[in-house]
């Protein structure tokens, strides 16, 4: 038994010994291979079945919607080339350029159609249909009450694609690069069934087809040789790995085992900016994303009082969590739609922005005593919160915050996917709550209107609100509606149904070998623009931004 | 060793010649094993250290200059030794020593209640299937056979995830996942004595089956049980620092040793400390119980001659 | 050792019966649904989902409708990962759970039983007090705490191993050191005081007194029977090495099963969650068989009743 010992740890020491260099997995001889941390395991390869940031870049890749990416985020032709609208808004035109699926069977209008009406069906259970439901009849047809031919989408030739809307929406272009608006093969599904998605059958049009699937590993695609303009991809092979821990991730670039990380634990970005760090690798941007908590006015007694939405409103020092707790670059908010967003420039802020924190606290106790709460009656109230890393920092620090106004508050966290049932059943009575979603104003303030259903954790109902909006939905001129929706937006402002913390940054690490990376606010970030610094001849070829 | 006291020694005073003149002092089998522990160095300065960190637990969070939930804004990530702060703070400014205190106090009081809980049932279980036999006690323990095979640490996530993570629960869930082993010595145990002469002469005497079991069987058992159940806390400690780390611990503002350490480790870099500190007191502490539970096995069974 | 393999087969089929109805229900009594995400489904398409996964349909129906196709083998679909079947899921994460923790109880074999017999042959002196402060340290630092600790200076300081991930053999040098480090503790301390126990007994006198020498003394006859209490251990091991596995596999990123049993369960993913506590039950019993079947091959004292 003994000699054991020492043969073990020779062989030991001769595995170690003799690898000592690079730990990424292997590249066939001559290929580029990129290494991307994707944050989490993709719920499905269907394009409308998933909508987390992981499956927008990893199955982004695989499709190509109407309108496509630019590394800035803008929307640029897709499929699509040009498109005009008809004059009272309700009808767009798309023309569409020659493009092959995968399989070598032309891409139509047909698929565009079939595609929306499998997205409405109630059937394939989308969570993202509702992002478009701008389209005739699409709401309708989603909950059953009309047959799928309904959906506002037609094609009158192969290579023209007509959508009628139930109202005008100037910033269709901004949904139209959506995974929700890629066309579906028709004959592929007709074939395998719901199998389709299935790497061995997977059909797409876009840049990467997926090859291998394994949850907990990761997902491998290689360069689709028949995408439209597959000579100037510089990448033959994209991994995407489900990297959960960013700060496990975080080491795994670091030693180059991985190029890209989508996100970066909030208060690590500082200490990754010091020289011997990381610093080259640390990207961070305004993302289109607020963080709020949400009070809810119709079961507890005290949240119905204006004064006590109010002082817990203006008592949260957002000044601390973003610069000394979360420490990402994020911005303190003073108003609830993020800043950046197209054609809405200054938007209204909450009245007591400027007050300086001390006098924000002692007006807090004082509409707290005015509506009876004090150190005789102290108002306890719960918080419920996801237990990520971001709200697990805030959240305690916002309880403390209310203690010294005095209010108890008590934390409950849940998984995310806990706590969102929990809101959307109103089983809460504080709850924590971020969005993120298009760079327009109304994907953020359509939250508070009383007929949106589940969203309005709150329950706020107030009919002026949800008539401007209305209006701004009709209106088509880009700078009336801006002041329109303003104007709403400082009505939710002042009657604080819900209160905004702070506003998101997208926080990514990149390898400084990688050019073609550029940080937006949507955080979108096609990989067919990138490449590695060194290989000359591919970069020359990439296809121009 | 001689057994006789010094009052026989020859000359010294006291009555007759060669007669003592106090009672003789009888060691029992408890005077034997309480020596032998008192000798194992090790078990003594785990008894010292612990007690140490029990008092500490106990009454220290009431003394610390900040509670262990205070947010102080402008201490983020400080260092130990800088200003009040002994052993620095947390990513809120919370000071690390407090809430150490407290984290101590939560892990020990799982510790305790769910061995107590794992205890109870196990004692009561064990002792019945023991004394009572036969068909009784192939039942029962066919029963502690199946549960035996069960992936508990599974149906204990299973219960946290159902019933939230409550704390009582905690206590609960762990005990009621130790509880099999302990039946299994009790039963063992009480078999071997059921076919003891002063069983036999109790129940002779008349006196009922509940009370021979409580009375006569119960303090019998009291060797292996303590030793178990010093050598159970640390194992309840551990798996519910594991639960921390999975996520399905205490909850916020309150932590435990678990926690403190999983949280710790993500952050290793940029505040060592932070691992450093909960983990040594978590060791420690778990070395306590093992080397007590060791001296206590060898005290009571000594077999390393 | 027929009607033993009976008898057990007997065992068996109730305690799965029973895992699968305690995990359905609990399951099914969690708050939360696996169909919520950030974005809410309008309650007509909700109804259509539960629909079409049977969900709809009264908790007793669907229970029996699950074991009729767990005994046809069909475990399901799994609820949160659209294209993926339990199946499918096993299939892929079993193999690396498995590959993980044989590896890792060979290792604790290899070293734990040699670190055990040395000591056991040195007993009391320098060497077997180290070995033993070792182990007592490798039982009481929990793996979230050398996991972290090994990574950051076999990984990140000195690079001579990656990071994390599945790959191949230096992918898992890490994990299994880690995962073994608890394992090799025990497994020397049953070692040791196993042999030390069969080093006094009659045979291993009476086979010095023929003149044999030590070496063959200690493989060919007093291993034999050191090793048994080592045997019986081996099925709390594996229990210990899932356990384990859970901390490990997520703290290296590793694709196996353990990982998604407490992923599932958070996410309410019913399905993978029953599946996966299925094949953990079944197999602590089967190697709970094998453990026996084992000891009573090497003792021939015990017989397989």
């Amino acid at each position: 038994m003994r000699p054991a010992l020492p043969l073990i740890l020779a062989a030991v020491g001769a595995l170690l010994a003799g690898c000592g260099g690079s730990t990424r997995p292997a590249c066939p001889a001559g290929e580029l291979c990129l290494e991307f941390g994707n944050t989490g395991d993709l719920i499905s390869l269907d394009p409308y079945k998933g909508g987390t940031t992981s499956e927008l870049q990893a199955v982004g890749e695989f499709f190509t919607p109407l309108l496509d990416t630019a590394p800035d985020g803008e929307p640029v032709p897709g499929v699509a080339t040009k498109w005009e609208t008809s004059p009272d808004g309700l009808t767009w035109t798309f023309h569409l350029r020659d493009m092959v699926w995968s399989d070598g069977v032309p891409v139509t209008a047909e698929d565009f159609v079939f595609g929306l009406q499998r997205l409405f069906d109630p059937k394939t259970a989308s969570d993202q249909a509702s992002q478009i439901y701008a389209i005739k009849n699409s709401k309708a047809v989603n909950e059953g009450k009309l047959p799928l031919s309904a959906v506002g989408a037609s094609a009158p030739d192969p290579h023209t694609l007509v959508i009628t809307l139930e109202h005008p929406w100037p910033i269709l272009p901004y949904y139209a690069n959506s995974l929700v608006m890629t066309p579906t093969p028709k004959h592929a599904v007709e074939k395998y069934g719901d199998a389709w998605v299935q790497p061995q059958n997977y059909v797409g049009n876009g840049p990467y087809l997926p090859v291998s699937v394994k949850l907990g590993d990761k997902v491998v695609a290689r360069k689709n040789p028949r995408y439209f303009d597959a000579a100037k991809i510089c990448f033959d092979q994209v991994s995407f790995y489900p990297t959960i821990d960013a700060v496990s991730a975080e080491r795994r670039v670091k030693r180059g085992e991985l190029d890209v990380n989508t996100r970066i634990q909030s208060n690590r970005v500082e200490y990754l900016r010091r020289p011997g760090q990381m610093p080259d690798y640390v990207r961070v941007h305004p993302w289109v994303g607020v963080t709020y908590l949400a009070y809810n006015m119709r079961d507890v007694p005290a949240l119905k009082d204006l004064r006590v939405r109010r002082a817990l409103s203006m008592a949260i020092d957002r000044e601390f969590l973003t610069k000394k707790l979360l420490r990402g670059g994020q911005q303190p908010a003073y108003g609830f739609v993020p800043p950046g967003m197209v054609d809405y420039k200054d938007g209204p802020r909450v009245d007591w922005a400027d007050w300086p924190f001390e006098k924000r606290q002692a007006e807090a106790r004082r509409l707290l005593a005015e509506a009876g709460y004090g150190p005789k009656n102290p108002l306890k109230i719960d918080i419920k919160h996801r237990n990520t890393a971001d709200p697990s920092l805030v959240m305690p620090a916002v309880q403390a915050d209310w203690k010294s106004i005095g209010v108890l508050a008590t934390l409950t966290p849940n998984e995310s996917q806990i706590a969102y049932e929990a809101y959307r059943t109103r089983d809460f009575q504080v709850a924590d709550a971020g969005w993120v979603n298009g760079n327009n104003a109304m994907d953020y303030l359509y939250m508070q209107r009383s007929d949106v259903g589940t969203q309005n954790y709150g329950e706020y109902k107030n009919p002026k609100y949800d008539a401007l909006l209305d209006e701004a939905d009709q209106e088509r001129d880009l700078a009336k509606r801006a002041e329109i929706l303003k104007k709403a937006e400082r009505i939710i402002l002042d009657d604080a149904p819900v209160t905004a913390t702070f506003f998101m940054v997208n926080q990514n690490l990149v390898s400084p070998r990688i050019v073609g990376w550029v940080d937006n606010s949507l955080d979108t970030h096609r990989i067919r623009f990138m490449c590695f610094k060194d290989a000359a001849a591919r970069v020359a070829a990439l296809p121009k931004q | 060793m001689t057994v006789l006291g010094p009052e026989l020694a020859p000359g010294t005073g006291g009555g007759a010649a060669g007669l003592p003149s106090a009672p003789l002092k009888g060691r029992s089998l408890w005077d034997d094993a309480r020596r032998r522990l008192f000798r194992n160095r090790a078990a003594v300065a785990g008894i010292v250290v612990l007690a140490l960190l029990v008092v500490a637990a106990l009454i220290g969070p009431y003394l610390t200059p900040y509670a262990y939930d205070q947010v102080n804004k402008d201490d983020v990530w400080v260092g130990p030794l800088s200003g009040a702060h002994l052993l620095g703070t947390d990513s809120l400014g919370r000071d690390l020593l407090a809430r150490l205190l407290v984290g101590l106090r939560v892990s020990l009081a799982v510790g305790v209640v769910a061995t107590v809980v794992s205890l109870v049932i196990g004692v009561a279980w064990g002792a019945t299937a023991g004394y009572l036999g036969g068909r009784v006690d192939e039942v029962m323990m066919r029963i502690v056979d199946v549960l035996y095979s069960l992936p508990f640490i599974f149906f204990v996530i299973l219960l946290m995830v159902v019933f939230g993570k409550n704390f009582i629960l905690m206590f609960l869930a762990i005990g009621a996942v130790e509880w099999l082993t302990m039946a299994r010595i009790v039963r063992g145990q009480t078999l071997g004595l059921k076919e003891k002469e002063f069983i036999e002469a109790a129940r002779a005497a008349g006196v009922s089956s509940p009370r021979i079991v409580l009375r006569h069987i119960a303090p019998n058992l009291l060797g292996p049980v303590v030793v178990y159940v010093t050598l159970t806390i640390p194992a309840v400690i551990l798996a519910e620092s594991f639960l921390s780390f999975l996520g399905l611990g205490v909850q916020e503002p309150l932590t435990s040793l678990g926690v403190l350490i999983s949280k710790g480790a993500q952050d290793m870099e940029l505040a060592p400390w932070l691992l450093i500190f909960p983990s040594i007191v978590m060791v420690v502490t778990l070395m306590c119980f093992n080397f007590i539970g060791d001296g206590l096995r060898d005290a009571i069974d000594p077999k390393d001659r | 050792m027929l009607r033993f393999l009976a008898r057990r087969l007997l065992v068996a089929i109730p305690t799965l019966f029973l895992v699968v109805t305690l995990s359905f229900f609990m399951m099914r009594a969690a708050p939360g649904s696996p169909f919520v995400g950030e974005r809410k489904l309008s309650p007509e398409i909700e109804k259509a989902v539960m629909a079409k996964y049977g969900l709809d349909k009264p908790l007793h129906e669907q229970y029996a409708n699950y074991l009729a196709g767990v005994i046809k083998g069909d475990l399901g679909p799994s609820l949160k990962y659209r294209d993926k079947t339990v199946a499918d899921m096993i299939g892929e994460g079993f193999p690396k759970s498995l590959t993980l923790g044989v590896s890792a109880i060979t290792l604790a074999l290899l070293i734990g039983v040699s670190v055990g017999v040395a000591a056991a042959l040195r007993q009391n002196r320098g060497a077997d007090y180290a070995a033993t402060a070792v182990a007592v340290l490798g039982v009481c630092i929990p793996t979230f705490v050398t996991a972290p600790l090994l990574v950051l200076l076999f990984a990140s300081k000195l690079g001579w191993l990656p990071t994390a991930g599945w790959g191949g053999v230096r992918n898992l040098i890490l994990p299994v050191v880690v995962l073994a480090l608890p394992q090799i503790a025990i497994v020397s301390r049953l070692t040791r005081a196993g042999m030390i126990e069969v080093l006094h007994s009659n045979y291993i006198r009476t086979a010095r007194a023929k003149g044999l020498s030590e070496f063959r003394i200690v493989t060919r006859h007093a291993l034999r029977g050191a090793i048994l209490p080592l045997v019986s251990y081996l099925g709390p091991a594996t229990a210990g090495l899932i356990t384990g596995s859970l901390v490990v596999e997520q703290i290296f990123n590793l694709p196996g099963l353990g990982k998604y049993f407490v992923v599932s369960a958070l996410q309410r993913d019913y399905t993978v969650v029953m599946g996966v506590v299925i094949l953990y039950a079944g197999l602590i019993l089967l190697l709970n068989l094998i453990a026996d079947i084992l000891y009573a091959a090497l003792d021939p004292r015990v017989s397989l009743k």
